[in-house]
């Protein structure tokens, strides 16, 4: 287990992981990059930009911080680099778990075990990558055929906004709704949670708007998270 | 006289565009900003592939230590029985939301449903801007790229050592995070049913349908995602045909 161990940590590892995480930083900035220069042709100013990326970055506190306590679980049993590179693309914890888990099994010891071997580790980090290799090769391959697709309906003129834009927000609205509800169905204290946060957030915009405070509106999923916790934390 | 003032004002913009493209802060269209997404994104997509075939294929060649390839396929065929569906679902079912940059970047990055979408979604309404427009895509793509350097980089100090910090947090606190996914989509599905009360409701209807009804747990999502927006389809053509009569 400690030998497996030294293996999961070594030098090559690290590497490997430090690499994949400077593609995801590097391929972040690209397209900050890319999408500030578009702005000004689309009638975005500087401000509304700031406002995007600042949103967006408040936003990803709550949930970041969320994955990565379910992450601290993985680090003794695949090592740090393994975990780091598993957590930083697709794929969340409790499936990473599953891959780890079935991977190690399939090669005759259990993950985390005093008789985890070495061939038994890297069994779970071949299932682990091609599993996730699985997304990577669909989003890579057929993105662009998807785009196409949407460019035909985008080419009827001024009908096709309306339609992509009630495309779009049902999309959305659907994702959520379905997101929720899987929470919701977990037990009363989920439900309880979520029913806070569906009240209290129209009244957070509604201030927002009432009183012109746009940090209100950027911060909203951030205090929407706190009280969804603080509630969470008295019921239960 | 006048004309004459046209024209120079015309030769000025002209000269101040160019002098802005030497500065480096080229404006490029959003049909470009569309071809430029599809090469970046490929292009890093297919750097992590690489990565993700090299890290196991260095631990059982470069080190010895492979576990056969009968080991390898029924690890991974148990694996693909309970994710392989999604590799295929989910980039379809959330292409209408993410759009073509957004895809590239929320694949790679993860955490899709709980961290990308709820950024771009706060985003949106932050610029106060409608989902499905040109502005609305550019402001998912900087909210999410945002979110996706946050995350990696909390993540970072997590695995660099900040595991510890956690350990040191009382177990009633890392208990009540359980929370913060209810609390993320009751918010967010009470911002969009703001706009659409009558889409809300019958998008959580539907959900509720699908998540207790007997729809396999892989397909879930796509028919949530799908069947809303087809039922808000009918429904805005329902409304445009009364208008009409």
């Amino acid at each position: 287990m400690s030998k497996v161990m030294e293996t999961a940590n070594s030098l090559p590892l690290w590497i490997i992981a430090g690499l994949v995480v400077s593609i995801v930083i590097f391929q972040a900035i690209t397209f900050i990059r890319l999408a500030s220069r578009t702005a000004s042709t689309v009638g975005m100013n500087k401000l509304e930009v700031k406002t995007a990326l600042r949103t967006g970055a408040i936003s990803s506190l709550g949930p970041s911080f969320a994955i990565l306590i379910v992450a601290i679980s993985l680090l003794t049993l695949i090592g740090n680099p393994v975990t780091l590179m598993r957590i930083g693309i697709i794929g969340s914890a409790p499936v990473e778990t599953i891959g780890a888990t079935v991977g190690a099994q399939a090669a005759g010891s259990d993950l985390g075990s005093a008789e985890f071997t070495h061939q038994a580790f890297t069994n779970a980090v071949w299932v682990m990558c091609l599993g996730g290799v699985g997304w990577l090769l669909v989003t890579a391959l057929f993105t662009k055929s998807l785009s196409k697709a949407q460019a035909k309906i985008a080419d009827n003129g001024q009908k096709s906004v309306t339609l992509l834009k009630v495309i779009s927000t049902a999309a959305l609205l659907g994702a959520f709704s379905y997101l929720g509800t899987t929470q919701v169905i977990k037990g009363m204290n989920e439900a309880m949670v979520f029913l806070a946060a569906f009240a209290v957030m129209p009244l957070i915009l509604w201030c927002a708007a009432r009183f012109k405070l746009n940090w209100l509106r950027e911060w909203s999923l951030g205090l929407i998270i706190l009280v969804g916790i603080s509630v969470g934390y008295f019921i239960s | 006289m006048t004309l004459n003032k046209e024209v120079q004002n015309e030769t000025l913009e002209q000269g101040l565009e160019g002098l802005r493209e030497t500065a480096g802060v080229k404006t490029i269209s959003f049909e470009k900003f569309h071809d430029r997404s599809h090469f970046w994104g490929r292009l890093t997509i297919w750097a992590v592939i690489v990565l993700s075939l090299a890290l196991p294929l260095y631990l059982s060649y470069g080190l010895g230590f492979h576990p056969g390839w009968s080991a390898i396929l029924s690890g991974f065929l148990a694996y693909a029985a309970v994710v392989g569906v999604l590799w295929f679902v989910e980039p379809i079912s959330y292409y209408p939301i993410l759009g073509i940059s957004g895809t590239y970047l929320a694949f790679l990055t993860g955490n899709i449903g709980n961290m990308c979408l709820p950024a771009a979604s706060i985003a949106q309404s932050a610029v106060g801007v409608e989902p499905g427009t040109k502005k609305g895509e550019l402001t998912a793509t900087l909210a999410m790229a945002a979110a996706s350097i946050v995350n990696i980089v909390m993540l970072l100090f997590i695995v660099l050592g900040g595991s510890y910090v956690v350990t040191l947090l009382p177990q009633s606190v890392v208990d009540s995070l359980v929370f913060v996914l209810p609390a993320i989509f009751g918010g967010l599905i009470a911002q969009l049913a703001m706009q659409k009360p009558l889409w809300g409701v019958i998008g959580i209807a539907l959900a509720l349908a699908v998540n207790l009804g007997p729809v396999p747990t892989s397909l879930k999502a796509f028919c949530c995602i799908f069947g809303l927006v087809i039922i808000c389809l009918l429904l805005e053509k329902l409304k445009k045909t009364k208008e009409i009569a």
